[in-house]
């Protein structure tokens, strides 16, 4: 019952957060520094770096032009910004001449999720501008005949218009009217694996999830000190059972049971709100390799315990501290550089980092690492608790 | 089946086990009689793996504690004090669960559980959650586990503490069943009838230390024919001692303020005696004489009294 109730509380939650973030309200969210070095400089790569900073994306994004790409490297090695975009020299002539062309977006790594926003308004922006690339090609020819002979004659405006104006038509009941509200410029850029968004729910979810799996391992760990307390413990010491394969039964549950309640969690996470979890591979040995590091993590807190009303303040106050440092109660990005520098220490920051790069369908092996870490780690503080423990219930067994 | 030699260990700076040695044959009821305090479980602990010795060696069926523990664990029975089992399972699944973590098959466990419940009159109450028993039935289940197995060695610390008669009975009858079938049991206990009555041999044990070993009338021949006399009012120590200094034939177990312990022989000292006494002007307020028995022994061994 106390596990169910502990997987009930993230879902309600991310339905509350959900309610209150979930309507637009973007004021509430932290604003997206990019930064932009134009190599190009041309008409076209100038409607590239404007398109991200008009009507509803300026409320999110704050632009800052740079001179040059050192300049923008600088700032986004201290911090000062969470991407760098950088648009090569004939960006705007290779689209004109039809040929595929390229931006390059440096994301700050040492934020969370808004690098990851930046690249996927870049990501969006750039593929809209590729779609209005292929229905306007025939007249991006008269564009460019505009550009290179430097003069705008009336008449060619004014035909190039009817004609502009005629396509639109055409094409409104289609496209209008997201598209045409944004830009008339076009952009082609590399072909890329097709990402997907986050949503104030799929970002809630996982953090409140983490959080709440480290207070449900912790009811599976408590049941140490009842068996302490009740001297089940000392009849297990002295039958068959070793206290190293005790401990260790407890670590392997408590990853189980871990397990159980993230996927039971993700399930309604999609049936209640939508969300899109990502590729079913990574989230399996996400939510693995997670509980893996959970059960370590909370094992290794009770090898200093030694009661029930000890693990009850000890544990609720390091679960909550960390799950605020770590993105759990919210976007690290809010806090400052040397908090979120702290908030690598966490666990919650590797695992809400995780979801959110299976979210954004990030290729597998950036997930890796990250994996091989969550893992490495769990098992490490494992071993430790496994010695730690039996040290600490081995004392306390007789009275 | 187990032997015990030079066993000593201590807690900061009081010595619990202080150099015991000794050892109990295959079937044998070991007794191990003492107040509380006076390191009967710690030695036990210590024979279960608990407790780590600070030295001396423990052997167990010619296995050495220390490199073997998980092999003499299998062969081991432990019925702690405390009640040691889950609460909210039955009987049943609570005899299951310690049966089958010592290594019982489904139909031999489903065998002993029948039998055993039957042996203590719980075939009834089989369902039933432990903490729904009484006290004495869930000290005859504690038992039980410890039983199951039907272990080479099994070590009972003070398993009758705070039952009825009946249900000590019951598990004297259990006790002496399993030491038939060959078990080899070590008991505590601070109880004389009970270690009169259940043991073959007995250790009397105080402040961590063997103060006698050996059969009942072995023990019993330690006061010899003398009585135990033990006189109880207001007492000065030095005048005491002074006046036992006359009586050639008594022997000064213990003097306090309170208590004085002495072995004589009562029908022909304990007139002149008293008589010595009155005319000292000793306020005796009671006056018990303890025929040769294990509380006699036990007197006289700790000139105190061993009350359950």
């Amino acid at each position: 019952m106390v596990i169910l109730g502990f997987m009930l509380i993230p879902l309600v939650f991310t339905f509350i957060f959900g309610i209150v973030f979930g309507g637009q309200d973007e004021e509430t969210l932290p604003r997206i520094t990019l930064l932009t070095v134009d190599n190009d400089k041309s008409l076209i790569s100038n409607f590239l770096s404007t398109a991200m900073s008009q009507g509803e994306l300026k409320k999110m994004i704050e632009l800052k032009p740079m001179e040059t790409e050192e300049e923008g490297r600088q700032l986004l090695s201290k911090g000062k910004a969470s991407a760098l975009l950088l648009v090569p020299k004939n960006f705007g002539k290779d689209i004109l001449d039809g040929k595929k062309a390229e931006v390059l977006l440096l994301k700050n790594p040492s934020e969370q999720f808004l690098p990851l926003i930046a690249e996927e308004i870049t990501d969006t922006t750039t593929l809209i501008l590729s779609s209005l690339l292929s229905v306007f090609s025939e007249e991006v020819d008269t564009i460019r005949g505009f550009i290179e002979m430097n003069k705008l004659p009336d008449t060619d405006i004014s035909a190039f218009s009817v004609q502009v104006k005629n396509r639109i038509e055409s094409i409104s009941k289609y496209v209008f009217p997201p598209v045409i509200s944004l830009q008339q410029e076009t952009i082609t850029e590399e072909g890329k694996e097709e990402t997907g968004m986050i949503s104030v729910h799929g970002y809630i979810l996982p953090a409140m999830a983490i959080m709440f799996l480290m207070f449900i391992c912790n009811v599976v760990f408590s049941d140490i000190l009842i068996e302490k307390e009740t001297k089940t413990l000392l009849r297990l010491n002295v039958s068959r059972m070793s206290m190293t394969e005790f401990i260790w039964s407890k670590i392997v549950t408590s990853a189980l049971i871990g397990m159980l309640c993230t996927f039971f969690l993700m399930g309604l996470g999609v049936a209640l709100f939508s969300i899109n979890w990502g590729n079913l591979f990574s989230i399996f040995l996400i939510v693995l390799c997670l509980n893996i590091l959970v059960a370590g993590f909370i094992a290794f807190l009770y090898s200093f315990i030694k009661t029930e009303s000890q693990a009850g303040a000890v544990l609720s106050s390091v679960i909550l501290i960390m799950s605020l440092l770590g993105g759990s109660m919210m976007p690290v990005d809010n806090f400052p550089s040397f908090i979120q520098q702290i908030s690598k220490l966490t666990l919650n920051y590797w695992g809400l980092k995780a979801f959110l790069m299976a979210q954004m369908n990030e290729s597998f092996s950036k997930l890796l690492p990250i994996l091989i870490g969550m893992v490495l780690a769990g098992v490490l503080l494992s071993f430790a608790s496994s010695y730690f423990i039996q040290n600490n219930l081995k004392r306390g067994l007789l009275k | 089946m187990l032997n015990i030699s030079h066993l000593s260990k201590t807690f900061d700076t009081l010595k619990a086990v202080d150099d015991i040695s000794f050892a109990i044959g295959d079937g044998e009821i070991f007794g191990f009689l003492g107040p509380n305090g006076a390191g009967k479980t710690t030695t036990i602990s210590m024979i279960a793996g608990l407790l780590k010795p600070d030295s001396g060696k423990i052997q167990v069926d010619n296995m050495d504690l220390k490199s073997d523990i998980q092999k003499i664990k299998k062969i081991m029975g432990v019925v702690p004090q405390e009640m040691a089992f889950y609460e909210e399972l039955s009987a049943k699944e609570n005899l299951f669960f310690w049966g089958k973590l010592q290594g019982l098959g489904r139909n031999i466990l489903s065998e002993r559980t029948t039998y055993y419940l039957d042996k203590t009159g719980l075939t009834g109450r089989a369902n039933e959650p432990l903490k729904k028993y009484s006290g004495g039935m869930k000290r005859r289940i504690n038992l039980i586990i410890g039983l199951i197995h039907q272990p080479k060695l099994l070590l009972l610390d003070e398993p009758t503490i705070g039952i009825d008669v009946q249900t000590k009975l019951n598990i004297y009858e259990l006790i002496r069943e399993a030491s038939e079938k060959g078990t080899t049991i070590l008991y505590t206990t601070h109880n004389l009838k009970e270690a009169e009555e259940l043991c073959h041999r007995i250790a009397i044990i105080d402040n961590g230390k063997i103060l006698a070993l050996g059969t009942l009338e072995e023990l019993i021949q330690i006061v010899g024919e003398k009585d135990i006399v033990l006189f109880t009012g207001n007492f000065k120590t030095d005048l005491v001692s002074q006046i036992m200094l006359e009586f050639k034939d008594s022997e000064v177990l213990s003097i306090s303020e309170e208590k004085i312990v002495l072995s004589v022989e009562a029908s022909k000292n304990i007139p002149v005696i008293l008589e010595a006494f009155f005319k000292a002007g000793l306020a005796i307020e009671d006056i018990s004489i303890k025929q040769p028995n294990l509380e006699s022994v036990f007197l006289k061994l700790t000139g105190k009294e061993l009350r359950e």
